[in-house]
């Protein structure tokens, strides 16, 4: 009667599930449990997908990972996994690992037009080093450059940081989360003055609505959707609007879809905005206590290369890129902008998008006047075959949502507020709509920015990987907060360069131009991820330049690189993530990497030991550069302050930066690793335990600035499932705060204030009226309140015409993560969605003599791929618009998109260029 | 072959129709059940992915199903299936993952 090994594993997963859930086991169950799992060992870990943040137990066995589950203490999944997180073991185990450095060679020596060889590492430092002193050597710190990434840890991206802005002095280290949430950081900066948001996930469990802009949760974020779908099934009072440019998932279960024109809710939440003054329904407490109105510039472009444009760029890409300087306002915009029709607009703001001033809520009600029910169904109406009179009576309930008394509401949105020509506006006029209503920084009350990566909050954010950031929040080009950094790092006066650096985008336009030479990938894949790639693969393998990508496995960037360096995965080294709710989630190493492969962080620690600090901190040529204090041009020596200090000019950054006598006093071996592993402590053989120092030091930035962390070992405890910041020691216990900004929860807050945002703090607006800024006699102190901006309707900058007749949006798809690198390895998942296809509408293909399964082309003015037509499935798409995912390599749509960013934040719009299609 | 654990919550009042309708569905068998709350833990056993996403599809369509996830996965029997990759990510025989050749296109 014995079992068979495939029944008695069925009887132990079954039970292994009910513990995780918390359903009480037999004793039988209990047993058969323990026996199947016996010699495993578990540990709590972090998926290492989106930025839902989900805790995941990962068992391992003869250094092999061997099981996972949803982890049962996790607050935010609560034992549950999605199909990728369900995955987190196998992406390991592809076939295809990187395992040694390889470099283009041709007879034993580098060659760029050379074909891949393996190396050592040390020859491949030596390559490292040497084309960076070359970059260096022929254009200064501005000559090299890290695409970072939302998916380093929280130790790599600090790591990152202080190398380049402390090291080599150069800013130009910008995250691939550039692309995927900078919006919603500038919006959150102008509006709060302090970066994230303000609820958490437990809103869901509290509110009685939840509105989706441009977030197809039910397949991006599918845990916190499961979350959703049981309150729509469990509280009679919740309602769900989706608003999207075609109907998805999420739409299986909303109350209202609304399918808008691309740009269109920038219409649609003014229209809300004008409805809750219009029926009486602003909180006028909250209103008069914490808010000042504001609103900027218009004129303020469309975030393409603002030089040498011509030089790049096609006759036909020309059409679209010439609006950067001057704009025709189309009817719709005329109406929107209080202009007219025709008018030719110069973009006089494109250099100052985010100057901003306070109104009066006299003009900021006039503003709104346009945005009647008319003329925002007319502007905003996505789908052709939907009678008008039934999109405004969605577009009317939806106001009615907005103001009916006592109805809690969250906002969620993800990519289609973020990457938009106007993202920051419109994550601003979310705020607008929960801000008039007083619903902001109450449970069940939200406008909730989600994140697409494990770490975009907890490293590109915080740690401030961004080429304007450093930790907390400040910023680069504010001289109070160099002081503060140079203070905590123990560098000279003046060490760290105030010129802003390259952001994401403009790495590949300096590329092109020959001003970057030297670039380093870490933890993304920006060739196959930016916008209008071809310009930026025929930089990278065509220019004198030098292209390092680090990686797990061989993408899209590994292959236009010249170096590729063999990357550890999460659980073949120690890390940290932070996720959308401020909860800071911690792992050990599990597993040795395979082979040579070894983690970003030891690659970075390794290099420093070969730049000694009078090689970087002597004077150095920083063309544009007349901040305050420094000459013009130059980075000025901090060398002898340095040797004042205490260093010797032949001190190595590694020494300087990170293996300092402070730092070196956090020993390895240490008890919290509980007998696991530590690869980067043990390559550097001397000592100490990098990623516990370095937290620990980072820790100084936010502690007593609202960005409190708790110490390394508390985040290791075992009853600990993370964080959310700030967190505060109160009478031995540290303590989080669920909910910020509001004086119940958050020991920021006043006593008696109720709620207050002190991000804004200390700071002043000049009073202006609606086109511009006063002469500046008169000053509004913002102190303690959040600004309700007025944002206008503005059209996107290529539209659909009589040659390119169609929307493209892009996006993901639920088995598939960013470019596929790792999720195309877990052969299931590739198996479900091998190929990324073209969704079009059926009679859009009937009217191109297309069907199903076709090959086509899609094409517009900067480039083509072809794909297959799909014509039903998971997407329903409008007429005169079509859906293509990214993930796939083989369908690389990034060579079709735009890459016109918001003028603010610098962000992308992947959501909405102009296409055509036909039979390939 | 992918075996795993799911947990299924069904309205109480629902669950033996929830159960009998879980029991007619393919490579799924009912392991235990919580009447007062309506959990159900189920355990799949699916050829591949997509007849496993589609079972899950299936059981989150049943009537009175107020949700299904995965909670627990079993890796280490089915090593055979990572010999597969996408077409173009496939290496030649030998070559290991050490320099795959459409690294050299």
């Amino acid at each position: 009667m014995a079992l068979t090994r495939r029944e008695f594993l069925k009887t132990s997963i079954a039970a292994s599930t009910a513990a995780t859930v918390g359903m009480p086991l037999s004793k039988a169950a209990e047993a058969a449990v323990k026996q199947a799992e016996a010699g495993w060992q578990w540990d709590k870990s972090v998926c290492r997908f989106c930025g839902t943040g989900c805790g995941i137990m990962v068992a391992t066995e003869g250094g092999r990972i061997v099981a996972t589950k949803g982890d049962p203490d996790a607050p935010v999944n609560r034992g549950l996994n999605c199909v990728k997180g369900y995955f987190n073991g196998k992406i390991l185990y592809g076939k295809d690992r990187l395992t040694q450095p390889l470099l283009r060679m041709t007879n034993g020596k580098f060659d760029k037009k050379g074909k891949f060889q393996p190396i050592s590492w040390e020859q491949a430092m030596d390559i490292l080093e040497e084309k960076i002193r070359w970059a260096l050597k022929e254009k200064g710190p501005n000559g090299i450059s890290i695409f970072g990434s939302g998916q380093y840890t929280i130790h790599e991206g600090y790591a990152a940081a202080k190398l380049m802005k402390a090291g080599f002095r150069s800013n130009n280290l910008d995250p691939n989360a550039r692309h995927c949430m900078a919006s919603a950081v500038a919006a959150f900066m102008q509006t709060f003055g302090i970066d994230e948001p303000q609820g958490n996930y437990d809103d869901i469990e509290h509110t009685d609505t939840a509105v989706l802009w441009g977030a197809n949760m039910a397949e991006m974020h599918p845990i916190l959707w499961s979350r959703i779908t049981n309150r729509r099934l469990t509280h009679k009072n919740m309602k769900v609007v989706n608003l999207s440019t075609y109907g998805n998932m999420s739409s299986d279960i909303a109350d209202i879809e609304i399918i808008f024109a691309p740009s269109g809710d920038l219409a649609i939440q003014n229209f809300i905005a004008r409805e809750i003054i219009r029926r009486n329904a602003v909180d006028w407490d909250f209103v008069n206590k914490h808010t000042v109105f504001a609103t900027g510039p218009y004129d303020i472009g469309y975030g393409f290369r603002p030089a040498n444009v011509e030089k790049f760029a096609s006759a036909a890409e020309m059409e679209t890129f010439k609006n950067e300087k001057v704009r025709v306002l189309d009817k719709y915009e005329a109406i929107g902008q209080r202009r007219k029709p025709g008018e030719v607009v110069e973009q006089k703001n494109a250099a100052t998008p985010g100057k901003d001033w306070a109104i009066s809520f006299e003009d900021f009600k006039a503003a709104l006047e346009p945005y009647t029910l008319d003329y925002t169904a007319e502007v905003a109406k996505g789908d052709p075959d939907e009678p008008m009179e039934q999109f405004k009576a969605k577009l009317q309930a939806l106001a009615d949502l907005y103001c009916e008394k006592g109805r809690k509401i969250v906002s969620y949105w993800t990519m289609g507020f973020n990457q938009h020509q106007r993202g920051t506006w419109v994550n601003e006029q979310c705020y607008m709509n929960h801000l008039l209503t007083g619903r902001q920084s109450k449970p069940g009350n939200g406008a909730f920015s989600l994140t697409g990566q494990p770490s975009a909050c907890g490293t590109a954010r915080e740690v401030g990987t961004f080429a304007h950031r450093l930790p907390a929040d400040m910023v680069v080009d504010n001289k109070k907060h160099r002081d503060i950094a140079e203070k905590i790092w123990k560098l000279p006066t003046n060490t760290i360069n105030p010129k802003i650096g390259s952001h994401y985008v403009k790495i590949m336009r300096d590329l092109e131009d020959g001003q970057i030479l030297f670039s380093w990938t870490q933890v993304n894949n920006p060739w196959q991820n930016t916008a209008n790639a071809n310009h930026w693969i025929k930089a990278a393998r065509e220019m004198n330049n030098f292209i390092v990508v680090s990686d797990a496995y061989p993408g899209v960037s590994a292959k236009v690189a010249d170096l590729i360096l063999p990357a550890a995965m999460i659980n073949e080294k120690w890390g940290a993530y932070g996720n959308a709710e401020r909860r800071t989630q911690v792992w050990r190493q599990q597993v040795m990497p395979p082979g040579q492969a070894r983690p970003d962080l030891w690659m970075m620690l390794e290099l420093s030991k070969r730049f000694k600090i009078k090689e970087v901190w002597g004077e150095q040529p920083m063309p544009g550069l007349k901040a305050e204090g420094f000459p013009d041009n130059k980075l000025p020596s901090v060398l002898d302050e340095a040797v004042k200090m205490g260093y010797s000019p032949d001190s190595t950054l590694y020494e300087v930066l990170f293996a300092t006598p402070e730092n070196k006093k956090v020993k390895w071996p240490d008890p919290v690793a509980k007998g696991h592993p530590n690869i980067t402590a043990d390559l550097l053989k001397d000592g100490w335990f990098p990623e516990k120092a370095l937290f620990e030091e980072y820790r100084k930035f936010g502690s007593g600035k609202a960005h409190d962390l708790a110490p390394f070992d508390v985040y290791h405890h075992d009853k600990v499932r993370g964080l959310r910041w700030p967190v505060v020691e109160k009478d031995g216990k540290w303590v989080e705060t669920p909910w910020r900004n509001n004086e119940q929860y958050d020991p920021y807050v006043k006593k008696g204030a109720g709620f207050e945002f002190y991000g804004n703090n200390g700071k002043t607006l000049v009073m202006g009226n609606l086109d511009a800024p006063g002469d500046g006699s008169k000053k509004v102190d913002i102190s303690g309140k959040a600004k309700i901006y007025f944002r206008p309707y503005a059209s996107p900058v290529e539209k659909p015409d009589a040659n390119w007749d169609l929307w493209l949006c892009t996006g993901r798809v639920l088995e598939h993560w960013h470019s596929g690198t790792m999720t195309r390895r877990v052969p299931e998942l590739h198996r479900a969605v091998p190929a990324a296809v073209c969704w079009m509408h059926p009679k859009d293909a009937e009217a191109r003599g297309l069907k199903r399964n076709d090959l086509v082309w899609v094409e517009s003015r900067r480039g083509k791929v072809k794909v297959r037509i799909e014509t039903g499935g998971r997407n329903r798409v409008p007429r005169g618009l079509v859906y293509v995912p990214w993930f796939d390599e083989g369908v690389l749509i990034n060579k079709v998109t735009l890459d016109s960013t918001c003028p603010i934040s610098k962000e992308t719009d992947y959501k909405k260029c102009a296409v055509k299609v036909y039979k390939a | 072959m992918n075996l795993s654990g799911i947990l299924v919550v069904a309205k109480p009042e629902w669950l033996d129709t929830v159960i009998a309708e879980l029991k007619a569905l393919p490579g799924l068998e009912v392991h235990q059940t919580e009447p007062d709350t309506g959990r159900i833990v189920v355990v799949q056993e699916a050829p591949d992915i997509r007849a496993e996403m589609a079972a899950l599809r299936a059981i989150k369509a049943l009537p009175h199903v107020v949700l299904a996830e995965m909670v627990y996965h079993y890796i280490a029997e089915d090593e055979q299936v990572f010999d597969e990759l996408p077409p173009e990510l496939q290496a030649q025989e030998g070559e290991a993952c050490a320099i795959p050749s459409y690294l050299q296109d």
